[in-house]
């Protein structure tokens, strides 16, 4: 076999104490054959299409759990965006659709299932108009459903009707689930360049050019490159730490080439690709703010912090590209804020400010993630953060994307509990000046001269 | 050519009697439901009550039905044939007799040991064990009788597959 004590110790290490595991394994589903004039008939096919394909989803990633002894954690379904399918239809409601994908993930045992969706770069169809404004209500009504809507890219350019549009629903989805501190907003996210074969909720969809089916595998592991990092000590050099991150990424992702491999075998699918994200969960040591920290800054948020997160990121990619053909999706490093226990701290401390963090999605995989405000903040603030955040993207050629939660009732450093995965949130200040004018303005942000390639 | 799914409308529109469906068709829950309240039967072409057909995972899937035993594997050093690998660690206290423990339950399970290694630092061992499953033998049930072995303040044993170590650590 020729495999070295210290090689196998390392591995079980890995799983054992660094928390090692395969976040997801999310099976895309193609429903346009399910479009049909009558919604009924629409949403029975779309409950039919994904029960019958999703059914063995879980069996399968406990199989494999079982055979191999790698924790997969989730099992998720992605959909085609529900504005093509319902567009035959011609309803206002769309709701119907989030109750049945809601149901067929509940037969499927799947957690979250991610597809209420819509692209609208450049403007709205019908369907994404109906789909946008039956968002808030398909949240509150549904557990399992998350959306995404695609608001601007680098072809495009922004669509700022659609940015106010969405800041309306975020602030109308907070209320419906004001109960729940303004839950329904971690399950709604916005784009600028979104990835279409995503398999993270809440932003998983499959996009227009994916197949019929298809496995997508998340790999995280920002444990295994903490512990990796603590090992290797403050005396070595940057150049040390980026090779430290890069050689560990190229194992954590090995595991998913391997999941991804066998799941699609299992499911009789093809294997789409691995997204190697260190995504943190609220659990001691999983977190990237730990990884940026021993980086060398004091605290998450202080002077070097884009600059360590820029490395991070870029290590990650590059061991991950060396170690499966099939690297795609997001992979990089997200900076949830809520979710991340050390970004919590790093908050609660004042180091990491709402401007700090925007600036550090420049450079991360994704963008404003999990991000608390006051449930009072005006809906042309809103409009004006998440504009700030897309045109971050647009300009970059990268994903971007807002996830942001006003909470109800909640003010500036007060503290809002939501559980499990999605962890514990400080609210951030979005400063007392607005941009009202720029709001009401509306039209598009034209494309930028970087888009002109051809 | 065949629908691909018949819903409630279309069961509803078909009326009384039987209705005849492709063996590709998917009859939505709702639909079946109906039909069985409105005494319509659902049936293929021979007369035989529908039955769920098999997931059409697309034309993609059968191309990678095809290539996925093509991708190159990380190569292994033994020839492992049909004969699954794994490969057992334990950790813990030493006290007499823990390695027969181990190596009998494997024993039980027609395992053979194929390398093994024991180091002992201050009382403490750890132990790696490479061992060849029979095939037919049970991944799972071999799991869960080396696993229980030990307990909180003795020794811990985990068992995983080969091929998790092939991926991480070799080309």
């Amino acid at each position: 076999m020729g495999f070295t004590d210290q090689e196998i110790l390392e591995t079980i290490r890995m799983f054992e104490l660094e928390t090692l595991d395969i976040r997801t394994t999310t099976l895309g589903i193609s429903l346009l054959d399910c479009a049909d004039p009558d919604i009924e008939s629409a949403c029975e096919k779309v409950y039919a299409k994904i029960v019958l394909h999703g059914r063995n989803l879980v069996a399968v990633g406990e199989s494999i759990s079982t055979d191999y002894g790698i924790r997969i954690v989730n099992k998720r379904i992605a959909t085609t965006p529900i504005a093509w399918v319902a567009a035959a239809c011609g309803e206002r409601d769309l709701t119907p659709f989030a109750r049945a994908m809601d149901a067929a993930a509940k037969v499927c045992g799947v957690d979250f299932i991610g597809g209420y969706s819509a692209y609208v770069y450049k403007g709205f169809t019908n369907a994404d108009r109906a789909l946008f404004d039956s968002i808030p209500r398909a949240l509150a009504q549904t557990n399992a459903v998350c959306a995404s809507v695609a608001l601007g890219s680098t072809r495009a350019g922004l669509n700022m009707d659609a940015i106010a549009r969405f800041s309306e629903l975020v602030l109308e989805t907070a209320a419906l689930t004001a109960d729940r501190g303004g839950l329904g907003c971690a399950k709604l996210v916005c784009f600028c360049n979104p990835v279409e074969d995503n398999p993270f909720v809440a932003g998983a969809h499959s996009g227009v050019g994916e197949p019929e089916t298809v496995i997508n595998v998340g790999v995280s592991g920002p444990g295994v490159v903490r512990s990796a990092l603590a090992r290797l000590g403050p005396q070595a050099d940057l150049l040390a730490v980026a090779e430290t991150v890069k050689r560990t990424a190229f194992k954590i992702t090995r595991m998913g080439e391997l999941v991804g491999r066998e799941a699609a075998r299992r499911m009789g699918t093809t294997f789409g690709i691995v997204d190697v994200s260190l995504a943190p969960t609220p659990a001691i040591g999983d977190s990237v703010s730990d990884i940026l920290e021993l980086i060398g800054v004091d605290r998450t948020g202080a002077p070097g912090t884009t600059a360590a997160l820029a490395l991070l990121t870029d290590a990650v990619k590059k061991g991950g590209a060396m170690a499966s053909s099939s690297v795609g999706g997001l992979s990089g490093a997200f900076i949830p804020v809520s979710e991340d226990a050390g970004m919590i701290e790093a908050v609660r401390v004042g180091a990491l400010s709402l401007a700090k963090l925007e600036a550090m999605t420049s450079v991360c995989s994704v963008g404003l993630d999990m991000v608390a405000v006051p449930g009072d903040t005006p809906v042309s603030t809103l409009t004006g953060i998440i504009a700030d955040e897309l045109a971050i993207g647009m300009v970059n050629h990268k994903t971007t994307a807002v996830r942001i939660i006003p909470v109800p009732g909640k003010g500036p450093g007060d503290t809002v509990e939501w559980g499990g995965l999605l962890g514990t949130a400080i609210v951030q200040d979005p400063g007392r000046f607005g941009c009202r004018v720029l709001h009401e303005r509306g039209g598009r942000v034209p494309a930028p001269l970087q888009s002109y390639k051809n | 050519m065949a629908k691909k799914f018949i819903t409630t409308e279309d069961v509803r529109r078909a009326g009384a009697g039987s209705l005849v469906v492709d063996s590709e068709t998917i009859v939505t829950p709702q639909a079946l439901e109906y039909a069985a309240q409105n005494g319509v039967r659902i049936v293929d072409a021979r007369g035989a009550a529908w039955s769920e057909p098999t997931p059409d995972r697309g034309p993609d899937a059968q191309r990678a039905m095809r290539t996925l035993p093509h991708l190159p594997e990380p190569a292994s050093d033994a020839d492992v044939g049909s004969t699954q690998m794994v490969v057992v660690t334990a950790v813990g206290r030493n006290r007499a007799g823990v390695l027969a423990e181990i190596t009998a339950a494997l024993s039980s399970a027609n395992c053979s040991v194929h390398d093994i290694s024991q180091k002992m630092v201050q009382g403490f061992f750890h132990l790696v064990l490479t061992v060849e499953v029979p095939p037919g033998t049970s991944f799972a049930q071999l799991k869960a009788v080396v696993e229980c072995l030990g307990g909180q303040d003795d020794y811990v044993c985990r068992v995983m597959h080969e091929r998790v170590f092939r991926f991480m650590h070799r080309l």
